[in-house]
């Protein structure tokens, strides 16, 4: 499959989602397809159920369309702006009572990406994007990029993080803490 | 618990809210803060910014289709849309472009809120007299981003690169054609025009569109083929 380099995506995506501002159908459904597999991704990593991934992906996608107009304002890349949407719509959605997933059903969900996707990590390093980001990873302490990792790939909170890696929940919290400050120190001030 | 006026603090909590491992009740306060506080929100898209390229080099799946089944029929009823009904359904319809027009007036006339109805259309012919595309707008009066509608109806010359397509107001008249603005896409498309322009929608005789180079015409008057043209009819 070829892709647009990621300027280009990204010009894209912030041309359609002006279009979607004005409640063009059409470049909504471009923008879908341009991004649906990545958001239902992003999703599927921190809710580990399929269905409330889509139900979840299914209100984010009614919200871009609905809020588009808002995008202008917003100072960061269309994709980030999407993926934020999506990210903090799934861990809201944990938030509610009984919205406890068991690790049966993520490995379901999962199921279709394991056979030839390579770990984040090997996908960060290949991506343009986040190669800035993955060297900063690299330079953190193991235990450090592991806990931020979890954290945000599998949105895992202070506590599931401490049961997890079975240490105590101070420990983790620091970790996190640490490596968010190195990491920032490592990123500089975004531009 | 601590001052949320601390700059470390607030760095810190920016930081594991877009990390994720801020929850709970912690989460929703830190959200409600947010909206009164740009510099906090500034503090979140900056580790947006730094950290969510991540998420994005995670790995793409495929949702079922079945979401954009459903996605698609909550939007629908956002826009009148006469296209949804096909392609075919235009293609098929051997009438004259009056009878096209009123045809299309009645549509547009049923189209569900919340879109306001349009005020005026002009079915565009290509030089055959085919219609080609047909664009619509809304009453301009206080419209706070006027835009018109365009919508393709048939095959028509394809768009060569390095081109624009340029649409005119026809005023009527001896008065000069007036540029819309440029399209660079044959395709079904909302256009912003200018608030100065949106005034003088209401008293258009016709809208045509030409070829130019893709910055527009150089000189403010069409410059290329004219290869459509219509007469606005006025249906509000």
């Amino acid at each position: 499959m070829t892709r647009p380099p990621p300027d280009t995506l990204a010009q894209q995506l912030t041309g359609l989602l002006g279009q979607c501002a004005l409640k063009n159908q059409r470049a909504f459904e471009d923008l879908y397809r341009l991004t649906s597999s990545k958001l239902y991704g992003v999703a599927l990593r921190i809710l580990r159920r399929q269905d409330w991934a889509e139900e979840v992906l299914q209100e984010c996608y009614v919200n871009i369309w609905n809020h588009a107009g808002n995008y202008a304002q917003a100072k960061s890349a269309p994709l980030t702006w999407m993926t934020s949407i999506v990210r903090n719509r799934s861990l809201d959605w944990l938030r509610r009572p009984r919205a406890e997933a068991t690790g049966e059903e993520y490995e379901i969900a999962v199921e279709a990406w394991q056979d030839d996707a390579p770990g984040p990590m090997e996908q960060l390093m290949a991506s343009s994007e986040a190669a800035a980001l993955a060297r900063c990873l690299q330079q953190l302490e193991s235990k450090q990029r592991q806990s931020i990792m979890l954290a945000f790939f599998n949105g895992l909170s202070h506590s599931e993080l401490a049961d997890h890696m079975k240490l105590p929940l101070g420990t983790v919290k620091t970790w996190v803490r640490r490596g968010l400050e190195r990491l920032k120190g490592c990123l500089g001030e975004p531009a | 618990m601590a001052s949320y006026q601390n700059p470390q603090l607030r760095d810190r909590l920016a930081a594991e809210y877009v990390l994720g491992t801020l929850r709970g009740r912690a989460r929703a306060r830190f959200e409600s803060l947010m909206r009164y506080d740009p510099a906090l929100r500034r503090l979140v898209s900056d580790w947006e910014a730094r950290v969510t390229p991540l998420a994005v080099a995670a790995g793409e799946i495929a949702p079922p289709a079945r979401v954009w089944a459903a996605l698609s029929r909550r939007i629908a009823g956002a826009r009148p849309d006469a296209g949804a009904r096909g392609l075919a359904f235009w293609r098929g319809l051997a009438v004259t472009s009056t009878a096209f027009v009123l045809i299309l007036a009645t549509f547009i006339g049923m189209a569900p809120k919340p879109e306001p109805p349009m005020a005026m259309v002009a079915v565009m012919n290509d030089d055959k007299g085919q219609p080609a595309m047909v664009v619509s707008w809304p009453p301009m009066k206080g419209m706070r981003d006027p835009h018109i509608r365009i919508k393709v109806v048939q095959a028509h010359p394809v768009m060569a690169p390095g081109t624009s397509w340029e649409m005119w107001m026809l005023p009527g008249g001896q008065a000069a054609p007036v540029s819309m603005g440029l399209i660079s896409i044959d395709r079904d498309q909302v256009m912003r025009i200018q608030p100065a322009l949106a005034e003088k929608m209401g008293g258009a005789w016709g809208i045509a569109m030409s070829v130019e180079p893709e910055k527009g015409s150089p000189t403010g008057v069409p410059t290329g083929p004219v290869i459509f043209k219509g007469q606005c009819v006025k249906i509000l």
